[in-house]
């Protein structure tokens, strides 16, 4: 039983991923392109804040960096979209390295101020550095004439995060990750190298991101610091995993494909309140569903399909308290 | 460099810092709760200040007085509605929903308020002359009366029951209880201060600066960055931080310009976080 379900979520996505490709419309491809971007970034982000427990408001930081080496060497050097996201994931993990290294030493509370404010001051250093990044006037690319290529390549990365992260759910490593998040000092003790991990966890989910930038720059065409930087990618990725589910396979897909939804339906009708929705979205979900979507459909027995599947979810992960 | 001007400019901007930290710092040590929406409740207090003066024509006192008590009011709501509620969870959860409540207070207050800039020029406006330096009178009245009310509160937490009370929470929440002490309704009391005292400020930034719905994320980084360097939990710390702070921005903005005038304080932040996490003054708080 172990394993199967899963599997076959991700048979299932990449099947119909694929068939949108070759019948979807130009709406259905480009709305596409934005939730597999925000599924990537929320898988990413549970890998850090739903496993090992950390809040990182810091991860948009990345995906900005991400966004302007892409951009940079596709407008200056003519570099194809596709190259020049590989490089903005090296990037992104060459800055995590250090950054890594620096934050992880510090915990809970200090960990989320570092990174908040780290994402906020990247900004203005692309603003203020307007020589190389353009300023607040940003950078315009060639658009790109066909998304369907750009399309596949992010939903190929979309399949791979929800495979890495069922390797991981089905790991020690994960395990050991679900220790930090319960109980640091008692992880420690027990010989969990805690440190190494966050970084190596911290790293990990800064790759996706940065590339993640870099092909949204090219899918927008255009990009300026508050694009690049914009904190409501962050409080949206966020509030995916946390409606999903944290530190579950499955939550991240439940959640980016409800609040895709929601908001497109936002944005078409109620742009002016975008931001207080999802954050009344996010206070609801921190207030009477903690452990997110997939927990509170286990426990009702909601899909009698997975059934097998949410039960051993439900019975590993969750919050300690809520 | 006209190095006197700096340092009282750098001074004087470090008083509202100072009054907005110690706040952010008390809610932080009585209830291990980090207030991402400190920096938008100022901002609204603010911008609500400007609207009682100009909008409704009310002289500046009325601000002064209405503004502080709504904003311990919604204070005590938040902690009602929401913080109560999530005291036993993880940190994480308590980090997201105030984080939450940040975005849903700017969007507000872009709905009210419009996102461009307002002011009070009309209020304190006009410069004095001491010892050969120019201040603004406006400055200079933010900055008595940010440092006189963070000493003031200092003073109720140092030497009367109720400060003792607070101390004990924040210090031993069990042992607290154990004493009889209502450690609830001190948490209740304690938050409501901390946001009275980000309102009292935003009422005091309203005729210095320009303030606009973003003003909060702007302040609660440097806020962030008071509370880090001057040690979190500790009062005196947060007070002799802001200054210095105020006066390494000040400089900074001058040398190098605004923007990475106020990244050259997120870089203090970063260091002093690596070498000293427990921040100059402060005790090392359990978290």
């Amino acid at each position: 039983m172990k394993g199967i379900n899963p599997l076959a979520v991700a048979g299932v996505t990449a099947i119909v991923a694929l068939a949108l490709a070759f019948v979807g419309s130009d709406y259905a491809i480009s709305f596409s392109i934005q939730l597999l971007i925000f599924l990537v970034l929320a898988y990413s982000w549970n890998w850090i804040g739903g496993y090992a427990g950390y809040s990182h408001f810091g991860q948009v930081g990345f995906f900005g960096i991400g966004a302007y080496v892409g951009s940079l060497l596709n407008f200056h050097l003519g570099v194809p979209w596709y190259l020049a996201a590989i490089v903005a994931a090296f990037a992104g993990a060459a800055t995590a390295i250090p950054l890594g290294g620096a934050m992880l030493r510090l915990k809970g509370p200090f960990f989320a101020i570092g990174m908040f404010g780290l994402s906020r001051v990247l900004e203005a250093f692309a603003l203020g550095f307007d020589s190389v990044t353009g300023g607040g006037t940003g950078i315009y690319l060639k658009p790109i004439s066909d998304l369907r290529p750009l399309y596949l390549v992010v939903a190929a990365v979309a399949l791979i995060m929800l495979l890495l992260t069922w390797k991981l759910d089905n790991s020690r490593l994960g395990l050991k990750l679900l220790a930090i998040r319960e109980d640091e000092s008692a992880a420690e003790a027990l010989g969990i190298p805690t440190t190494r991990l966050k970084i190596g966890t911290f790293i990990a989910s800064a790759i996706a991101p940065a590339a993640m930038g870099s092909l949204y720059a090219a899918y927008l065409g255009f990009i300026d610091p508050p694009t690049a930087f914009a904190p409501n990618i962050e409080l949206t990725t966020i509030a995916m995993v946390l409606l999903g589910g944290m530190g579950t396979v499955l939550g991240p897909l439940c959640g980016a494909l409800v609040l895709s939804i929601v908001n497109e339906v936002l944005w078409a009708n109620y742009p002016q309140i975008y931001l207080a929705c999802v954050g009344v979205i996010i206070l609801l979900a921190v207030l009477f569903m903690p452990r997110g979507i997939v927990n509170l459909g286990a426990k009702n027995g909601w899909f009698a399909i997975g059934r097998p599947l949410f039960r051993q979810l439900a019975a590993r992960q969750g919050q300690a308290a809520s | 460099m006209p190095v006197a001007d700096l340092l009282v400019g750098g001074i004087l901007l470090g008083g509202v810092y100072a009054l907005m930290a110690c706040g952010l710092n008390l809610i932080f040590g009585v209830m291990r709760v980090i207030n991402f929406a400190h920096g938008d409740i100022l901002a609204i207090a603010a911008l609500s200040t400007v609207s009682i003066a100009v909008g409704f024509k009310l002289p500046f006192w009325v601000a002064v007085l209405v503004v502080p008590i709504g904003c311990a009011a919604f204070g005590a709501l938040i902690h009602v509605l929401i913080l109560r509620r999530i005291e036993g969870a993880p940190m994480i959860m308590s980090l997201l929903a105030t984080y939450a409540l940040s975005t849903i207070l700017v969007n507000v207050a872009i709905l009210i308020w419009g996102g461009g800039y307002s002011g009070l020029p009309g209020v304190l406006s006009g410069s004095l002359r001491i010892l050969g330096i120019n201040v603004s009178l406006s400055r200079l009245v933010s900055f008595v009366c940010a440092i006189g009310v963070s000493l003031a509160v200092w003073w109720v937490l140092e030497f009367t029951r109720f400060g003792r009370a607070v101390r004990s929470v924040s210090a031993a929440p069990e042992l607290a209880s154990i004493s009889g002490i209502a450690i609830e309704r001190v948490r209740l009391a304690t938050f409501a201060l901390g946001t009275a005292m980000a309102g009292f400020a935003g009422v005091l930034v309203a005729p210095a600066f320009a303030i606009d719905p973003q003003l909060g994320s702007r302040f609660i980084i440097k806020a962030f960055a008071v509370i880090i360097v001057g040690g979190m939990g500790s009062y005196p710390g947060a007070l002799l931080a802001a200054l210095v702070l105020g006066v390494i921005e000040v400089v900074g903005s001058y040398l190098a310009g605004a923007v990475i005038g106020s990244a050259f304080l997120f870089l203090l932040m970063l260091a002093v976080l690596l070498v000293r996490p427990r921040g100059l003054l402060g005790a090392g708080v359990r978290v």
